[in-house]
């Protein structure tokens, strides 16, 4: 049964996510549309794409994105290189920038602890190993937006605190079931 | 000369959902269950044509095998591509089998230079067996992908000892 009180929340998710502005870098066209396809369903209506982290970042700046999601493996710049620059975006007055602080949700086909230390040094906020579902990609969208920013600042660094232990989320798939016929 | 921590220093900042909703936000984000329905349905329609676009791109993958395998880095290259796209959508769209095979193939590529041809080709069957058989054996596939491990070390072992012997 729904509450008047369920109802207000899920309104104003339907709102939030109405409003959310999301950018998708990605080099796979299929990846893309997949993304755009799911985050559509779910709502999101301001999406923007790019192929790969150097146009991503430019993207970034021109809109201001509430969310990223990044693939990490692209050419010539990788989701890693484009996370750190987003992190290290400073106003001219060496401040950090508006948004650098963005959380960033990052897809990669790679599962490996190197690899996902080197994404976490790097400020990734989440990390989800493809291949993509729709009940983890929508978990990880709601987690990202509705966690509260925790960042740490140092004279290198600014961003999700590197220490942190950044869990690699994997769905969980099985082949058709066979038929009884 | 003593080691003095670099000073940090930590800042809590509101969730997205905070700044947009205002304080009368209250976590958690709660959606109508419909919305995973919808997402799952959308997988459902473009699944169809990603069969198609799968079958196509192991057609490609068996015709590059030679080229992608001899120096030709620029197939090499297009070659590893097509797999690594492969790898991240397959199980997506209800191939996990073929997403296992190409993610084998994936590694190999990225840990091995000199590619042995029959390896990549019996990765490339296995996908397009996978694909091709409506009720892929999970059980068998798994031993499949053991063989294929099996091969890979093996190919490596006889590269290893073949560049010993080169250089005495």
């Amino acid at each position: 049964m729904t509450t008047n009180k369920d109802a207000d929340a899920q309104a104003k998710t339907i709102a939030l996510l109405r409003d959310l502005k999301v950018l998708i870098v990605e080099d796979s066209d299929a990846m893309r549309a997949l993304l755009t396809a799911l985050l559509t369903a779910m709502g999101i209506t301001h999406i923007s794409c790019a192929q790969e982290g150097d146009a991503g970042l430019k993207r970034f700046t021109e809109i201001m994105p509430d969310l990223v999601i990044t693939d990490g493996m692209m050419k010539p710049t990788t989701g890693y290189a484009m996370t750190r620059a987003i992190r290290n975006l400073r106003t001219p007055d060496n401040k950090p920038a508006p948004g650098s602080d963005v959380p960033v949700l990052m897809l990669s086909g790679h599962g490996e602890p190197h690899i996902v230390k080197w994404a976490r040094d790097g400020g990734v906020t989440d990390y989800i190993v493809k291949p993509v579902t729709a009940e983890l990609l929508l978990a990880r969208v709601l987690a990202a937006i509705s966690s509260p920013i925790h960042i740490v600042e140092t004279a290198t660094y600014r961003g999700p605190s590197p220490r942190r232990r950044l869990v690699p989320h994997e769905a969980t798939l099985t082949p058709p079931v066979k038929s009884q016929s | 000369m003593q080691n003095t921590p670099t000073p940090a220093t930590f800042i809590r900042l509101p969730s997205i959902a905070e700044r947009k909703l205002g304080p009368d936000y209250c976590a958690p984000v709660r959606l109508d269950p419909r919305v995973l329905d919808q997402m799952q349905r959308t997988i459902e329609q473009l699944a169809v044509q990603y069969g198609q676009t799968l079958h196509s791109q192991i057609n490609d993958l068996l015709s590059m095998i030679t080229d992608a395998t001899a120096d030709n880095l620029y197939i090499r290259d297009k070659f590893y591509g097509i797999i690594h796209d492969v790898r991240g959508l397959a199980g997506t769209f209800g191939h996990p089998i073929v997403g296992k095979f190409a993610k084998s193939l994936c590694r190999y590529m990225e840990t091995c230079t000199n590619l042995n041809p029959t390896i990549v080709r019996f990765h490339i069957e296995a996908m397009r067996d996978a694909l091709e058989d409506a009720h892929p054996d999970e059980k068998l596939s798994d031993e499949t992908l053991t063989s294929l491990a099996h091969l890979i070390e093996a190919a490596e072992h006889e590269s290893e000892t073949a560049r010993e012997s080169e250089t005495g």
